[in-house]
Protein backbone atom coordinates (compact mmCIF):
# COMPACT_ATOMS: atom_id res chain seq x y z
CA UNK A 1 0.00 0.00 0.00
CA UNK A 2 0.87 3.86 -0.17
CA UNK A 3 2.34 5.38 2.60
CA UNK A 4 -0.49 8.01 3.60
CA UNK A 5 1.23 11.22 4.16
CA UNK A 6 -0.05 13.08 7.84
CA UNK A 7 -1.02 16.05 9.22
CA UNK A 8 0.19 17.11 12.60
CA UNK A 9 -2.99 15.43 14.09
CA UNK A 10 -2.02 12.00 12.61
CA UNK A 11 1.27 12.20 13.49
CA UNK A 12 0.64 12.33 17.01
CA UNK A 13 -2.02 9.78 16.99
CA UNK A 14 0.73 7.56 15.29
CA UNK A 15 3.58 8.59 17.48
CA UNK A 16 0.78 7.71 21.02
CA UNK A 17 -0.41 4.37 19.64
CA UNK A 18 3.29 3.34 18.78
CA UNK A 19 4.03 4.40 22.23
CA UNK A 20 1.25 2.28 23.65
CA UNK A 21 2.11 -0.43 21.51
CA UNK A 22 5.67 -0.85 22.36
CA UNK A 23 5.74 -0.24 26.58
CA UNK A 24 2.81 -2.58 26.56
CA UNK A 25 4.62 -4.87 24.83
CA UNK A 26 8.02 -4.58 26.24
CA UNK A 27 7.61 -3.91 30.23
CA UNK A 28 6.47 -7.08 30.84
CA UNK A 29 9.49 -8.67 30.19
CA UNK A 30 11.77 -6.03 30.83
CA UNK A 31 10.89 -6.65 34.49
CA UNK A 32 11.00 -10.67 34.21
CA UNK A 33 14.89 -9.28 33.51
CA UNK A 34 15.15 -7.09 36.08
CA UNK A 35 13.90 -9.59 38.92
CA UNK A 36 15.44 -12.32 37.18
CA UNK A 37 19.68 -10.14 36.96
CA UNK A 38 18.92 -8.92 40.71
CA UNK A 39 20.00 -10.44 43.89
CA UNK A 40 17.77 -12.51 45.23
CA UNK A 41 17.50 -10.06 48.62
CA UNK A 42 16.85 -7.57 46.77
CA UNK A 43 12.95 -8.76 45.88
CA UNK A 44 10.79 -7.80 49.11
CA UNK A 45 7.74 -5.38 49.19
CA UNK A 46 8.41 -2.57 48.51
CA UNK A 47 10.16 -3.84 45.55
CA UNK A 48 12.45 -1.54 43.56
CA UNK A 49 11.62 -0.81 40.02
CA UNK A 50 15.37 -1.36 38.78
CA UNK A 51 17.45 -3.81 40.26
CA UNK A 52 19.73 -2.56 42.67
CA UNK A 53 22.44 -4.15 41.11
CA UNK A 54 23.00 -6.66 38.90
CA UNK A 55 23.98 -9.99 38.68
CA UNK A 56 24.32 -13.70 36.76
CA UNK A 57 23.76 -15.45 40.41
CA UNK A 58 19.86 -16.48 39.63
CA UNK A 59 20.79 -17.69 36.03
CA UNK A 60 23.88 -20.20 37.56
CA UNK A 61 21.78 -21.27 40.16
CA UNK A 62 19.39 -22.59 37.75
CA UNK A 63 21.53 -24.35 35.58
CA UNK A 64 24.58 -25.00 37.05
CA UNK A 65 22.92 -26.11 41.35
CA UNK A 66 21.11 -28.62 42.78
CA UNK A 67 18.19 -25.93 43.60
CA UNK A 68 17.73 -25.29 40.05
CA UNK A 69 16.15 -27.59 36.87
CA UNK A 70 19.80 -28.05 34.84
CA UNK A 71 19.95 -27.37 31.50
CA UNK A 72 18.80 -30.91 30.52
CA UNK A 73 15.18 -29.49 30.12
CA UNK A 74 16.05 -26.50 27.44
CA UNK A 75 18.27 -29.02 25.52
CA UNK A 76 14.81 -31.58 26.02
CA UNK A 77 13.02 -28.88 24.50
CA UNK A 78 15.33 -27.69 22.03
CA UNK A 79 15.63 -31.31 20.60
CA UNK A 80 11.17 -30.96 20.35
CA UNK A 81 11.65 -27.45 18.81
CA UNK A 82 14.38 -29.43 16.06
CA UNK A 83 13.00 -32.05 15.20
CA UNK A 84 9.56 -30.42 15.34
CA UNK A 85 11.35 -28.25 12.85
CA UNK A 86 12.67 -30.78 10.31
CA UNK A 87 9.79 -33.06 10.21
CA UNK A 88 7.50 -30.31 9.96
CA UNK A 89 9.53 -28.85 6.56
CA UNK A 90 9.66 -32.11 4.76
CA UNK A 91 6.36 -33.16 5.27
CA UNK A 92 5.03 -29.42 4.13
CA UNK A 93 7.24 -28.92 1.28
CA UNK A 94 6.22 -32.41 -0.13
CA UNK A 95 2.45 -31.82 0.62
CA UNK A 96 2.71 -28.65 -0.88
CA UNK A 97 4.46 -29.32 -3.97
CA UNK A 98 2.02 -31.89 -4.68
CA UNK A 99 -0.67 -29.44 -3.68
CA UNK A 100 0.64 -26.46 -6.43
CA UNK A 101 2.16 -28.40 -9.31
CA UNK A 102 -0.73 -31.36 -9.77
CA UNK A 103 -4.19 -30.41 -11.16
CA UNK A 104 -6.28 -33.12 -9.35
CA UNK A 105 -10.49 -32.17 -7.97
CA UNK A 106 -9.36 -33.61 -4.46
CA UNK A 107 -6.40 -31.49 -4.11
CA UNK A 108 -8.56 -28.33 -3.80
CA UNK A 109 -10.42 -29.68 -0.91
CA UNK A 110 -7.82 -31.14 0.37
CA UNK A 111 -6.15 -27.39 0.78
CA UNK A 112 -9.88 -26.37 1.86
CA UNK A 113 -9.12 -29.23 4.81
CA UNK A 114 -6.15 -28.02 5.12
CA UNK A 115 -7.34 -24.58 6.18
CA UNK A 116 -10.09 -25.58 7.98
CA UNK A 117 -7.99 -27.44 10.44
CA UNK A 118 -5.99 -24.58 11.36
CA UNK A 119 -8.79 -23.15 13.07
CA UNK A 120 -9.48 -26.44 15.03
CA UNK A 121 -7.81 -26.08 18.64
CA UNK A 122 -5.35 -27.78 19.77
CA UNK A 123 -6.38 -28.25 22.92
CA UNK A 124 -9.16 -30.59 21.71
CA UNK A 125 -6.90 -33.14 21.03
CA UNK A 126 -5.35 -33.58 24.26
CA UNK A 127 -7.41 -36.44 25.68
CA UNK A 128 -8.00 -38.36 22.52
CA UNK A 129 -4.10 -38.37 22.05
CA UNK A 130 -3.35 -38.86 25.77
CA UNK A 131 -5.77 -42.38 25.09
CA UNK A 132 -4.64 -43.13 21.91
CA UNK A 133 -1.02 -43.01 22.91
CA UNK A 134 -1.57 -45.33 25.35
CA UNK A 135 -3.30 -47.58 23.11
CA UNK A 136 -0.25 -47.29 20.49
CA UNK A 137 2.94 -47.40 22.98
CA UNK A 138 3.19 -43.88 21.91
CA UNK A 139 2.89 -42.30 25.85
CA UNK A 140 5.78 -41.49 27.77
CA UNK A 141 7.80 -41.83 24.46
CA UNK A 142 9.48 -38.32 22.74
CA UNK A 143 8.72 -39.07 19.14
CA UNK A 144 4.92 -39.44 20.29
CA UNK A 145 4.85 -35.43 21.25
CA UNK A 146 7.41 -34.69 18.63
CA UNK A 147 5.15 -36.13 16.09
CA UNK A 148 1.65 -34.63 17.59
CA UNK A 149 3.31 -31.52 17.28
CA UNK A 150 4.10 -31.86 13.78
CA UNK A 151 0.14 -32.99 12.85
CA UNK A 152 -0.52 -30.16 14.62
CA UNK A 153 2.05 -27.79 12.44
CA UNK A 154 1.29 -29.49 9.35
CA UNK A 155 -1.66 -27.91 7.71
CA UNK A 156 -0.29 -24.74 8.59
CA UNK A 157 3.02 -25.66 6.84
CA UNK A 158 0.99 -27.29 3.81
CA UNK A 159 -0.75 -24.15 3.22
CA UNK A 160 2.04 -21.89 3.04
CA UNK A 161 4.10 -24.04 0.90
CA UNK A 162 1.57 -24.77 -1.33
CA UNK A 163 1.58 -20.82 -1.71
CA UNK A 164 5.29 -20.36 -2.12
CA UNK A 165 5.58 -23.15 -4.25
CA UNK A 166 2.76 -21.68 -7.05
CA UNK A 167 4.81 -18.95 -7.53
CA UNK A 168 8.25 -20.53 -8.75
CA UNK A 169 7.94 -19.96 -12.29
CA UNK A 170 6.99 -24.10 -13.44
CA UNK A 171 9.64 -23.49 -16.76
CA UNK A 172 12.03 -23.39 -14.05
CA UNK A 173 11.53 -27.05 -13.32
CA UNK A 174 10.78 -28.11 -17.47
CA UNK A 175 14.22 -26.59 -18.21
CA UNK A 176 15.81 -28.57 -15.43
CA UNK A 177 14.03 -31.59 -17.04
CA UNK A 178 14.62 -30.79 -20.83
CA UNK A 179 18.57 -30.17 -19.53
CA UNK A 180 18.35 -34.11 -17.93
CA UNK A 181 17.95 -33.46 -14.37
CA UNK A 182 16.12 -36.07 -12.29
CA UNK A 183 13.41 -35.34 -10.29
CA UNK A 184 15.78 -35.65 -7.23
CA UNK A 185 17.96 -33.49 -8.59
CA UNK A 186 15.71 -31.01 -10.18
CA UNK A 187 14.23 -31.03 -6.23
CA UNK A 188 17.46 -30.16 -4.63
CA UNK A 189 18.79 -27.93 -7.29
CA UNK A 190 16.07 -26.05 -8.78
CA UNK A 191 12.74 -26.05 -6.41
CA UNK A 192 14.83 -26.10 -2.73
CA UNK A 193 16.63 -22.82 -3.34
CA UNK A 194 13.88 -20.97 -4.74
CA UNK A 195 11.35 -22.23 -2.01
CA UNK A 196 13.83 -21.61 0.76
CA UNK A 197 12.54 -18.31 2.17
CA UNK A 198 9.35 -20.52 2.63
CA UNK A 199 10.99 -23.55 4.05
CA UNK A 200 12.38 -21.30 6.82
CA UNK A 201 9.40 -19.66 7.54
CA UNK A 202 7.32 -23.02 8.07
CA UNK A 203 10.47 -24.55 10.14
CA UNK A 204 10.36 -21.61 12.33
CA UNK A 205 7.01 -21.45 13.05
CA UNK A 206 7.44 -25.63 14.34
CA UNK A 207 10.43 -25.05 15.91
CA UNK A 208 8.43 -22.69 18.46
CA UNK A 209 6.01 -24.55 18.72
CA UNK A 210 8.03 -27.48 19.81
CA UNK A 211 10.00 -25.36 22.36
CA UNK A 212 7.17 -23.44 23.51
CA UNK A 213 5.44 -26.65 24.11
CA UNK A 214 3.42 -27.12 27.30
CA UNK A 215 0.26 -29.12 27.14
CA UNK A 216 1.65 -32.17 25.12
CA UNK A 217 5.00 -32.98 27.32
CA UNK A 218 2.60 -32.54 30.59
CA UNK A 219 0.16 -34.82 29.42
CA UNK A 220 2.01 -37.35 26.88
CA UNK A 221 5.33 -37.45 28.92
CA UNK A 222 5.83 -38.79 32.37
CA UNK A 223 9.82 -39.30 32.57
CA UNK A 224 11.34 -36.34 34.05
CA UNK A 225 14.27 -36.63 32.09
CA UNK A 226 12.57 -36.03 28.73
CA UNK A 227 10.31 -33.00 30.21
CA UNK A 228 10.43 -29.80 28.80
CA UNK A 229 11.79 -26.95 30.55
CA UNK A 230 8.16 -25.34 30.64
CA UNK A 231 7.44 -28.47 32.84
CA UNK A 232 10.15 -28.47 34.70
CA UNK A 233 9.75 -24.63 36.18
CA UNK A 234 6.21 -25.19 37.50
CA UNK A 235 8.58 -26.55 40.58
CA UNK A 236 9.42 -22.83 41.68
CA UNK A 237 5.62 -22.50 42.06
CA UNK A 238 4.73 -24.47 45.16
CA UNK A 239 1.65 -23.70 46.78
CA UNK A 240 2.50 -24.25 50.44
CA UNK A 241 6.04 -22.68 49.82
CA UNK A 242 5.20 -19.96 47.38
CA UNK A 243 6.93 -18.77 44.23
CA UNK A 244 10.40 -18.55 44.02
CA UNK A 245 10.46 -15.48 42.07
CA UNK A 246 14.02 -15.23 41.48
CA UNK A 247 14.89 -18.36 40.03
CA UNK A 248 11.41 -18.47 38.66
CA UNK A 249 12.08 -15.36 36.29
CA UNK A 250 15.91 -16.63 35.42
CA UNK A 251 14.21 -19.54 33.86
CA UNK A 252 12.07 -18.01 31.97
CA UNK A 253 14.26 -15.29 31.04
CA UNK A 254 16.72 -18.66 29.84
CA UNK A 255 14.09 -19.53 27.80
CA UNK A 256 13.28 -16.50 25.95
CA UNK A 257 16.74 -16.44 24.37
CA UNK A 258 16.51 -18.81 21.69
CA UNK A 259 12.77 -17.81 20.57
CA UNK A 260 14.13 -14.33 20.13
CA UNK A 261 17.27 -15.58 18.49
CA UNK A 262 15.40 -17.83 15.79
CA UNK A 263 13.26 -14.79 15.76
CA UNK A 264 15.54 -12.24 15.04
CA UNK A 265 17.17 -13.87 12.01
CA UNK A 266 14.17 -14.64 10.32
CA UNK A 267 11.06 -12.02 11.42
CA UNK A 268 11.87 -10.02 7.48
CA UNK A 269 11.01 -12.97 5.97
CA UNK A 270 8.24 -14.03 8.26
CA UNK A 271 6.79 -10.47 8.22
CA UNK A 272 7.13 -10.15 4.17
CA UNK A 273 5.74 -13.87 3.44
CA UNK A 274 3.15 -12.53 5.90
CA UNK A 275 1.95 -15.90 7.51
CA UNK A 276 -1.39 -15.95 6.12
CA UNK A 277 -0.72 -14.23 3.22
CA UNK A 278 -2.22 -16.99 0.79
CA UNK A 279 -5.08 -16.82 3.00
CA UNK A 280 -6.02 -13.82 3.27
CA UNK A 281 -5.93 -10.74 -0.06
CA UNK A 282 -7.62 -8.07 1.76
CA UNK B 1 7.27 -46.35 -14.22
CA UNK B 2 5.79 -45.00 -17.59
CA UNK B 3 5.49 -40.88 -17.03
CA UNK B 4 1.36 -41.84 -16.48
CA UNK B 5 1.57 -44.01 -13.66
CA UNK B 6 3.88 -41.06 -12.27
CA UNK B 7 1.49 -38.46 -12.84
CA UNK B 8 -1.48 -39.93 -11.04
CA UNK B 9 0.49 -41.49 -7.95
CA UNK B 10 3.03 -38.88 -7.50
CA UNK B 11 0.61 -36.06 -5.71
CA UNK B 12 -0.58 -38.78 -3.56
CA UNK B 13 2.54 -40.12 -2.92
CA UNK B 14 4.13 -36.67 -1.76
CA UNK B 15 0.98 -36.11 0.24
CA UNK B 16 1.24 -39.50 2.29
CA UNK B 17 3.15 -38.74 5.23
CA UNK B 18 1.27 -35.26 5.75
CA UNK B 19 -1.89 -37.40 5.35
CA UNK B 20 -1.43 -40.42 7.56
CA UNK B 21 0.30 -37.82 10.46
CA UNK B 22 -3.20 -36.18 9.91
CA UNK B 23 -5.43 -39.07 10.10
CA UNK B 24 -3.86 -40.29 12.82
CA UNK B 25 -2.70 -37.91 15.38
CA UNK B 26 -5.50 -35.28 14.47
CA UNK B 27 -8.49 -36.63 12.54
CA UNK B 28 -8.64 -40.35 14.59
CA UNK B 29 -8.31 -38.06 18.43
CA UNK B 30 -11.08 -36.12 17.31
CA UNK B 31 -13.44 -38.69 16.56
CA UNK B 32 -12.00 -40.51 19.59
CA UNK B 33 -12.89 -37.80 21.74
CA UNK B 34 -16.43 -38.53 19.99
CA UNK B 35 -16.74 -41.73 20.62
CA UNK B 36 -15.35 -41.11 24.43
CA UNK B 37 -18.00 -38.37 25.41
CA UNK B 38 -20.61 -41.46 24.89
CA UNK B 39 -19.12 -43.41 27.59
CA UNK B 40 -18.53 -43.64 31.64
CA UNK B 41 -14.70 -44.20 30.53
CA UNK B 42 -12.59 -43.58 33.20
CA UNK B 43 -8.60 -43.16 33.68
CA UNK B 44 -8.10 -45.71 36.46
CA UNK B 45 -9.98 -48.24 33.92
CA UNK B 46 -8.18 -47.01 30.79
CA UNK B 47 -7.45 -50.41 29.61
CA UNK B 48 -11.12 -52.25 29.88
CA UNK B 49 -13.65 -50.77 27.10
CA UNK B 50 -16.05 -48.24 28.67
CA UNK B 51 -19.85 -48.51 28.56
CA UNK B 52 -22.14 -46.47 26.42
CA UNK B 53 -23.95 -44.38 28.17
CA UNK B 54 -25.41 -41.75 25.48
CA UNK B 55 -25.53 -38.38 26.34
CA UNK B 56 -25.54 -38.64 29.81
CA UNK B 57 -22.18 -37.18 30.02
CA UNK B 58 -23.73 -33.77 28.44
CA UNK B 59 -26.94 -33.90 31.27
CA UNK B 60 -24.10 -34.38 33.95
CA UNK B 61 -21.98 -31.24 32.88
CA UNK B 62 -25.35 -28.80 32.31
CA UNK B 63 -26.33 -30.02 35.90
CA UNK B 64 -23.19 -30.17 37.37
CA UNK B 65 -22.55 -27.80 40.98
CA UNK B 66 -19.36 -26.60 42.24
CA UNK B 67 -18.61 -25.19 39.38
CA UNK B 68 -22.59 -24.62 37.89
CA UNK B 69 -21.63 -25.15 34.03
CA UNK B 70 -23.05 -21.59 33.47
CA UNK B 71 -19.92 -19.94 35.80
CA UNK B 72 -17.40 -21.86 32.96
CA UNK B 73 -19.29 -20.84 29.99
CA UNK B 74 -19.39 -17.06 31.64
CA UNK B 75 -15.64 -16.86 32.39
CA UNK B 76 -14.54 -18.49 28.52
CA UNK B 77 -17.62 -15.86 27.43
CA UNK B 78 -16.32 -12.98 28.79
CA UNK B 79 -12.29 -14.38 28.47
CA UNK B 80 -12.71 -14.77 24.74
CA UNK B 81 -14.68 -11.79 23.98
CA UNK B 82 -12.02 -9.45 26.04
CA UNK B 83 -9.53 -11.11 23.87
CA UNK B 84 -10.82 -10.58 20.14
CA UNK B 85 -12.03 -7.09 21.15
CA UNK B 86 -8.61 -5.94 22.93
CA UNK B 87 -6.26 -7.59 19.90
CA UNK B 88 -7.91 -6.52 17.07
CA UNK B 89 -8.29 -3.02 18.30
CA UNK B 90 -4.22 -2.94 19.52
CA UNK B 91 -3.90 -4.66 16.54
CA UNK B 92 -5.20 -2.80 14.09
CA UNK B 93 -4.30 0.18 15.59
CA UNK B 94 -1.23 -0.82 15.75
CA UNK B 95 -0.93 -2.38 11.59
CA UNK B 96 -1.96 1.40 10.59
CA UNK B 97 0.14 3.33 12.46
CA UNK B 98 3.00 1.20 11.67
CA UNK B 99 1.88 1.54 7.78
CA UNK B 100 2.42 5.27 7.80
CA UNK B 101 6.22 4.52 8.40
CA UNK B 102 8.83 4.87 6.26
CA UNK B 103 9.75 0.86 5.44
CA UNK B 104 13.54 1.36 7.55
CA UNK B 105 11.96 2.16 10.37
CA UNK B 106 8.58 0.18 10.32
CA UNK B 107 10.37 -4.10 9.96
CA UNK B 108 12.56 -3.42 13.81
CA UNK B 109 9.28 -1.86 15.10
CA UNK B 110 6.98 -4.17 13.83
CA UNK B 111 9.80 -7.43 14.83
CA UNK B 112 9.70 -5.79 18.54
CA UNK B 113 5.86 -6.08 18.86
CA UNK B 114 5.61 -9.32 17.69
CA UNK B 115 8.05 -10.85 20.40
CA UNK B 116 4.87 -11.66 22.85
CA UNK B 117 3.57 -13.69 19.94
CA UNK B 118 6.49 -16.15 19.76
CA UNK B 119 6.67 -16.62 23.79
CA UNK B 120 5.93 -19.83 25.28
CA UNK B 121 2.24 -19.41 26.98
CA UNK B 122 3.84 -20.75 30.48
CA UNK B 123 6.29 -18.25 30.08
CA UNK B 124 3.85 -15.58 28.93
CA UNK B 125 1.58 -16.64 32.46
CA UNK B 126 4.84 -16.60 34.16
CA UNK B 127 6.17 -12.76 33.57
CA UNK B 128 2.15 -11.74 34.05
CA UNK B 129 1.92 -13.76 37.17
CA UNK B 130 5.00 -11.62 37.96
CA UNK B 131 3.83 -8.62 37.07
CA UNK B 132 0.21 -9.04 39.05
CA UNK B 133 2.33 -10.22 42.26
CA UNK B 134 0.16 -8.33 45.23
CA UNK B 135 4.20 -8.38 47.12
CA UNK B 136 7.16 -8.46 44.47
CA UNK B 137 4.73 -7.04 41.15
CA UNK B 138 5.32 -4.65 38.94
CA UNK B 139 1.38 -3.60 38.84
CA UNK B 140 1.53 -2.84 42.57
CA UNK B 141 5.34 -1.44 42.52
CA UNK B 142 3.88 1.41 40.34
CA UNK B 143 0.44 1.85 42.12
CA UNK B 144 1.14 1.67 45.62
CA UNK B 145 3.88 5.47 45.36
CA UNK B 146 1.06 6.80 43.76
CA UNK B 147 -0.87 6.09 47.22
CA UNK B 148 -3.14 3.23 45.76
CA UNK B 149 -2.99 0.07 48.24
CA UNK B 150 -2.11 -3.03 47.13
CA UNK B 151 -4.50 -4.93 45.21
CA UNK B 152 -4.54 -8.48 44.98
CA UNK B 153 -4.99 -8.76 41.07
CA UNK B 154 -5.62 -12.55 40.66
CA UNK B 155 -7.88 -13.10 43.58
CA UNK B 156 -11.34 -12.23 42.99
CA UNK B 157 -13.47 -13.15 39.91
CA UNK B 158 -13.59 -9.70 37.84
CA UNK B 159 -10.32 -8.26 38.47
CA UNK B 160 -8.44 -12.17 37.55
CA UNK B 161 -10.30 -12.14 34.33
CA UNK B 162 -9.47 -8.48 33.68
CA UNK B 163 -6.62 -9.41 34.47
CA UNK B 164 -6.11 -12.45 32.28
CA UNK B 165 -7.49 -11.10 29.52
CA UNK B 166 -4.73 -8.23 29.57
CA UNK B 167 -2.12 -11.16 29.21
CA UNK B 168 -4.17 -13.31 26.84
CA UNK B 169 -4.38 -9.48 24.38
CA UNK B 170 -0.34 -9.42 25.29
CA UNK B 171 -0.13 -13.07 23.93
CA UNK B 172 -1.80 -12.87 20.76
CA UNK B 173 -2.70 -9.28 19.36
CA UNK B 174 0.96 -10.50 17.15
CA UNK B 175 -0.75 -12.65 14.98
CA UNK B 176 -3.95 -10.00 14.10
CA UNK B 177 -1.19 -7.41 13.67
CA UNK B 178 0.56 -9.71 10.86
CA UNK B 179 -2.47 -10.58 9.35
CA UNK B 180 -3.91 -6.58 9.15
CA UNK B 181 -0.02 -5.99 8.09
CA UNK B 182 0.18 -8.44 5.24
CA UNK B 183 -3.72 -7.28 4.26
CA UNK B 184 -2.48 -3.60 4.32
CA UNK B 185 0.13 -3.70 2.11
CA UNK B 186 -2.16 -5.57 -0.52
CA UNK B 187 -4.30 -2.54 -0.76
CA UNK B 188 -4.23 -1.44 -4.28
CA UNK B 189 -2.14 2.39 -4.37
CA UNK B 190 -3.58 3.58 -7.21
CA UNK B 191 -6.73 3.71 -5.00
CA UNK B 192 -5.06 5.82 -2.29
CA UNK B 193 -3.33 7.83 -4.57
CA UNK B 194 -6.22 8.78 -6.43
CA UNK B 195 -8.13 9.30 -3.18
CA UNK B 196 -5.07 11.94 -2.21
CA UNK B 197 -5.05 13.59 -5.66
CA UNK B 198 -8.65 14.03 -4.77
CA UNK B 199 -7.40 15.62 -1.34
CA UNK B 200 -8.78 13.71 0.96
CA UNK B 201 -7.48 13.75 4.48
CA UNK B 202 -5.64 10.97 5.74
CA UNK B 203 -8.30 9.97 8.67
CA UNK B 204 -10.55 9.99 5.04
CA UNK B 205 -8.95 7.54 3.26
CA UNK B 206 -8.17 5.43 6.31
CA UNK B 207 -12.35 5.38 7.26
CA UNK B 208 -13.51 5.05 3.34
CA UNK B 209 -10.40 3.60 1.68
CA UNK B 210 -8.04 1.44 3.87
CA UNK B 211 -10.80 -0.18 6.27
CA UNK B 212 -13.14 -1.30 3.95
CA UNK B 213 -10.23 -3.18 1.87
CA UNK B 214 -9.29 -5.23 4.29
CA UNK B 215 -12.50 -6.20 5.99
CA UNK B 216 -11.99 -9.71 4.93
CA UNK B 217 -8.62 -10.02 6.86
CA UNK B 218 -10.79 -8.35 9.95
CA UNK B 219 -12.69 -11.57 9.67
CA UNK B 220 -9.54 -14.14 9.65
CA UNK B 221 -8.35 -12.04 12.88
CA UNK B 222 -11.18 -11.61 14.66
CA UNK B 223 -11.68 -16.08 14.01
CA UNK B 224 -7.93 -16.30 14.98
CA UNK B 225 -8.50 -14.22 18.03
CA UNK B 226 -12.07 -16.19 18.83
CA UNK B 227 -9.67 -19.54 18.80
CA UNK B 228 -7.03 -18.18 20.63
CA UNK B 229 -9.45 -17.10 23.67
CA UNK B 230 -11.68 -20.25 23.18
CA UNK B 231 -8.61 -22.40 23.79
CA UNK B 232 -6.37 -20.90 25.81
CA UNK B 233 -4.88 -23.48 28.29
CA UNK B 234 -1.33 -22.64 29.10
CA UNK B 235 -1.66 -18.78 30.35
CA UNK B 236 -4.55 -19.28 32.62
CA UNK B 237 -3.24 -22.81 34.10
CA UNK B 238 -0.47 -21.21 34.77
CA UNK B 239 -1.40 -17.80 36.00
CA UNK B 240 -4.67 -18.99 38.20
CA UNK B 241 -5.24 -22.72 37.45
CA UNK B 242 -8.86 -21.30 37.06
CA UNK B 243 -8.95 -20.43 40.53
CA UNK B 244 -9.97 -18.87 43.01
CA UNK B 245 -12.25 -21.82 43.18
CA UNK B 246 -13.34 -21.88 39.84
CA UNK B 247 -14.06 -18.40 39.54
CA UNK B 248 -11.65 -18.42 36.16
CA UNK B 249 -12.27 -21.37 35.15
CA UNK B 250 -12.43 -21.96 31.02
CA UNK B 251 -13.89 -24.39 29.31
CA UNK B 252 -10.31 -25.97 28.36
CA UNK B 253 -9.66 -26.08 32.29
CA UNK B 254 -12.68 -27.62 32.76
CA UNK B 255 -12.12 -30.43 30.45
CA UNK B 256 -8.77 -31.08 31.62
CA UNK B 257 -9.45 -30.83 35.73
CA UNK B 258 -12.37 -33.48 35.23
CA UNK B 259 -9.75 -35.58 32.70
CA UNK B 260 -6.72 -35.43 34.88
CA UNK B 261 -7.71 -34.45 38.42
CA UNK B 262 -11.40 -36.39 38.61
CA UNK B 263 -10.37 -38.95 36.13
CA UNK B 264 -13.43 -38.95 34.12
CA UNK B 265 -12.90 -39.09 30.53
CA UNK B 266 -16.20 -39.44 29.11
CA UNK B 267 -16.72 -36.30 30.92
CA UNK B 268 -13.83 -34.77 29.97
CA UNK B 269 -14.31 -35.90 26.20
CA UNK B 270 -17.66 -34.17 26.50
CA UNK B 271 -16.61 -30.74 27.00
CA UNK B 272 -13.96 -31.51 24.12
CA UNK B 273 -16.47 -32.05 21.95
CA UNK B 274 -18.45 -28.49 22.88
CA UNK B 275 -15.26 -26.77 22.43
CA UNK B 276 -14.33 -28.79 18.75
CA UNK B 277 -18.08 -28.02 17.86
CA UNK B 278 -17.82 -24.21 18.15
CA UNK B 279 -14.31 -24.45 16.72
CA UNK B 280 -15.04 -26.19 13.71
CA UNK B 281 -18.34 -24.13 13.22
CA UNK B 282 -15.85 -21.12 13.35
CA UNK B 283 -13.87 -22.84 10.90
CA UNK B 284 -16.34 -23.63 8.59
CA UNK B 285 -17.93 -19.81 8.60
CA UNK B 286 -14.13 -18.92 7.51
CA UNK B 287 -13.55 -21.45 4.87
CA UNK B 288 -16.90 -20.93 2.94
CA UNK B 289 -16.39 -17.21 2.73
CA UNK B 290 -13.12 -17.14 2.18
CA UNK B 291 -14.07 -19.66 -1.14
CA UNK B 292 -17.01 -16.96 -1.64
CA UNK B 293 -13.94 -14.58 -2.04
CA UNK B 294 -11.80 -16.53 -3.93
CA UNK B 295 -14.13 -17.19 -7.08
CA UNK B 296 -14.78 -13.61 -7.02
CA UNK B 297 -10.62 -13.39 -8.27
CA UNK B 298 -11.05 -15.81 -10.82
Amino acid sequence: MEVIPLGPLGRAARLLTLAVGLLFTLVPVLWVASVALRPSGALTFPVSLLPPSLTLENLRTILFTDLGIGLQPYLNAAFYGVSCAVITAIVSLMGGYALARFDFAFGRVLLLVFLALNFIPAAARLIPLFLLYVQLGLYDTQLGVILAYVAGVTPLGIWLMAGTISQIPLRLEQAARIDGAGALTMARRVLLPLAMPGVLVVATLAFVDGWNSFSLPLILMQRADAQSYTVVLQKYVQADVGINWNLLAAGSLLALIPVLVAFALLQRRLVTSGGFNGAVRG
Amino acid sequence: MSARLVGWAAPWLLLAPALILLCVLVLLPYAGALLYSLTDGQLITIGTAPRLVGLANFEKLMSARDPEFGLVVGATAVFTAGTVVGSLGLGTFLGLALSSLRPSARGPLQALLLVPWVIAGVVVGYTWKLVYDPQVGLANAMLVPLGVSRVAWLLERWPAIAALVVANVWAAYGIVLLVISSALANVPASLVLAAQVDGARAATIIRRIVLPNIRRSFLLAALVAVISGLNVFDLIFVMTGGGPTYQTETLALTMYRLTFRRGDIGEGAAVTVILFGFSLALAVVYVLSWQREARKWK
